[in-house]
């Protein structure tokens, strides 16, 4: 084996810089006509895929069994791919995908990071593929300068935050002390759900804020932080707004270990251990972005517009980037959502931008 | 593996009767550092000063003691571990399904607990075996081990979280004998276990001896591998009660259970005077530093520090902490560069 290893090493280097020279030049060639194609495509040769970070995050595995449910309505069937939350692996996927045949490709994809989004939007214009990305791009992206990258969908943080803000301000009466746990403090979803928050307590003049911290989005830290806090306002503490729903069950489970049973907890994601919490009573709210209808919805606007039902030049400007709803839930709801399914008409032509709220601005 | 300096051997050798007579004056720093961080915290916040508080600090530095206990010996050796979060997610998704939970109708109790130690002891040996026998530094072999625990963590998770409703379990994190949780005291334990390894075993004799001269120990005839793969297994071990204590708190298996747990144990193991370079400090040493590092983390939300603050100003603390530790060693050129 030792003499052999490095010649191997050797081939298999060689072997995969032909390859990446491959890919350019097929991606040269398919440069050539993105826009003709667009339109052109018999339903039975598009190819569908979707593509996350992991299999064992049960809000991505929802996301692609939706694309998969997608795919059985229109007869075909979706590649699920997944790349562990690496960067590299994710680009890595989408070059491969790219130097394959791209005339008739959808993809639906989730971007590692606003930094991940602008190579796969070039791959995917360069090659002629149809993209739609959800959750992460830069700012001064914009869809528009685009042919091949259809539509970008997100979630108004603010608007979420607001949302688990008012029910916490309901479940404690209108009035009292809460404390805020705090996502990764430098990411964008902790800040917009923490200035949700505030428009909250705005809004809310008798709910006091005693004290926000940061847990990380992290169940564990969530769990010390909050016992720090409980001993820190003692009985004071009314409620616990969480900006996800791993930092709310830590500070259920720091409750508990208090033995506190007066206090309200939100969160936000509607992971399936909040949605049971949310059932036996011990959570008052989390708000879910509909994993399922994410991962249709992504391939269902690709396919109209390679199918020719919808034009990419008939889409409206706000509709290319743009905030989808989302579905604050409470014990009078829970029940819609711990199985949740999609429904064909969400992914009508004429209906994938119906459950916008507006342009992200 | 560690290049020791014929000095460094001659301070070792030198230092050890001194050591066996009690604690010297330079290994004082970081307890010092301790009593003055714990006294500036209580005049400047009321409720750091309450009993329950001290019940909180005692029970959120009890997981962190426990890793670091495992740390401590294997940078005794001069070797380094980074495989805490892999080793830890593995028990604790182990042993949520192997007491009564919401996935399987297993219920084995106290014996699902031995079993997750047994199979973290398992991951731990593998990297002492990687890096004695295919001699692979443990840097490279325990992030490998940490790896290799976290894909039996995701295969065993398989999708569904695992929450335990065993009562033995959860009562560790809820249950209190003399207003210590019983966490708090399963870490008391360790520390002890650890310190008596530490002080009365060959094991523990010669972990030192690794660190601070290998060359010297295995010219004088001391097979030098099955000891520091017994260390390792040994910090596997821990690591896995870990683990174990995590899900007890948390209730659930959570892959995730032992993330950012390597750093933070070797920063205490660090801070409490423990060197990287390996030979010096001990369990004791890492213990304080693991008070250390827990009371800043709470002290800081204590005192109202704003979230934005408390990253910055911590690690201010803890290398302002570390340099007042060193200080005594850099007079005698011990510190690793």
């Amino acid at each position: 084996m030792r003499f052999t290893s490095r010649p191997a090493a050797a081939v298999i280097g060689v072997t995969l810089a032909a390859t990446a020279l491959t890919g350019c030049t097929e991606e040269a060639v398919g440069s050539a006509g993105p826009t003709e194609a667009a339109g052109a495509c018999d339903p039975a040769d598009v190819t569908l895929v979707g593509q996350v970070r992991n299999e064992s995050n049960p809000y991505e595995a929802a996301w692609l069994d939706g694309g998969d449910a997608f795919a059985e309505q229109v007869g075909l069937t979706q590649e699920r791919l997944t790349y562990d939350g690496d960067s590299t692996r994710q680009q890595e996927q989408i070059s491969q995908l790219l130097a394959g045949d791209t005339d008739c490709l959808v993809m639906n994809v989730l971007p590692n990071g606003d930094s991940d989004t602008p190579p796969i939007v070039e791959g995917a214009e360069a090659a002629g593929a149809f993209l739609v990305t959800q959750w992460n791009k830069p700012a001064d992206l914009a869809v528009t300068d685009y042919d091949q990258w259809l539509s970008h969908i997100t979630y108004d943080g603010v608007a979420s935050g607001k949302q688990i803000g008012d029910a916490l301000a309901e479940a404690i009466g209108g009035s009292g002390g809460i404390v805020a746990l705090q996502g990764i403090l430098d990411t964008g979803a902790a800040k917009d759900r923490f200035a949700g928050l505030e428009e909250s307590l705005a809004a809310n003049p008798d709910v006091e804020l005693l004290d926000d911290q940061t847990a990380n989005f992290s169940r564990a830290e969530a769990l010390e932080v909050t016992k720090t806090l409980l001993t820190k306002h003692g009985d004071d503490v009314k409620g616990i707004w969480a900006a996800n729903d791993d930092m709310a069950l830590g500070a259920l489970e720091a409750l508990q270990q208090a033995g506190r049973t007066d206090v309200a907890v939100v969160g936000i994601d509607a992971v399936p251990d909040a949605l049971t919490a949310i059932e036996d009573g011990t959570m008052t709210a989390t708000v879910s972005s509909d994993g399922p209808w994410q991962g249709g919805i992504g391939l269902a606007i690709g396919y109209c517009v390679a199918t020719g039902e919808l034009a990419v030049e008939d889409i409206a400007d706000d509709d290319r980037a743009w905030f989808a709803e989302q579905f604050l839930i409470t014990s009078d709801n829970v029940a819609d959502f711990t199985s949740p399914e999609t429904s064909a008409a969400d992914f009508e032509c004429s209906g994938v931008f119906s459950r916008s709220q507006g342009p992200i601005s | 593996m560690t290049v020791t300096s014929p000095a460094d051997a001659e301070v070792v050798a030198s230092r050890r009767p001194r050591a066996r007579r009690g604690v010297s004056l330079r290994d004082t720093g970081p307890s010092i550092a301790l009593v003055v961080v714990v006294v500036v915290f209580a005049a400047l916040s009321p409720g750091f000063r309450t009993l329950s508080n001290v019940q909180n600090v005692m029970d959120a530095a009890a997981v962190l003691a426990v890793v670091t206990c495992g740390v401590t010996f294997v940078l005794m050796t001069g070797s380094i571990d980074l495989s805490a979060p892999g080793i830890m997610g593995a028990s604790a998704i182990a042993v949520a399904l192997l007491v009564a939970n919401n996935r399987n109708d297993l219920d084995l109790g106290l014996l699902g607990v031995v079993v997750a130690v047994l199979l973290a002891a398992a991951l731990g040996c593998l990297s002492g075996l990687a890096l004695v026998a295919l001699k692979v530094p443990s840097f490279m072999t325990t992030l490998g081990v940490s790896a290799v625990g976290l894909g039996v963590a995701t295969l065993m998770f398989a999708g569904v979280q695992p929450n335990i409703t065993d009562g033995m379990l959860e009562g560790w994190a809820v249950d209190r004998t003399l207003g210590l949780s019983h966490l708090t005291w399963i870490a008391v334990a360790c520390v002890l276990v650890g310190w008596s390894v530490q002080r009365w075993t060959r094991l523990g004799r010669y972990a030192y001896a690794i660190g601070g001269a290998e060359e010297v120990l295995a010219l004088s005839g001391v097979r030098v591998a099955p000891y520091k793969v017994a260390v390792f297994t040994m910090a596997g071990a821990f690591y896995g009660l870990a683990g174990v204590m995590v899900t007890s708190q948390l209730g659930a298996g959570l892959v995730q259970a032992g993330k950012g747990y390597d750093f933070s144990a070797i920063t205490a193991a660090v801070v409490g005077g423990t060197l990287l370079s390996g030979g010096r400090g001990g369990v004791l040493h890492s213990t304080v530093g693991v008070l250390l590092v827990t009371v800043l983390t709470n002290g800081l939300v204590q005192v109202g520090v704003s979230p934005y603050w408390q990253g910055g100003v911590q690690g201010l603390i803890v290398v302002a902490a570390v340099a007042a530790a060193v200080i005594p060693q850099r007079r005698r050129n011990q510190v690793t560069k």
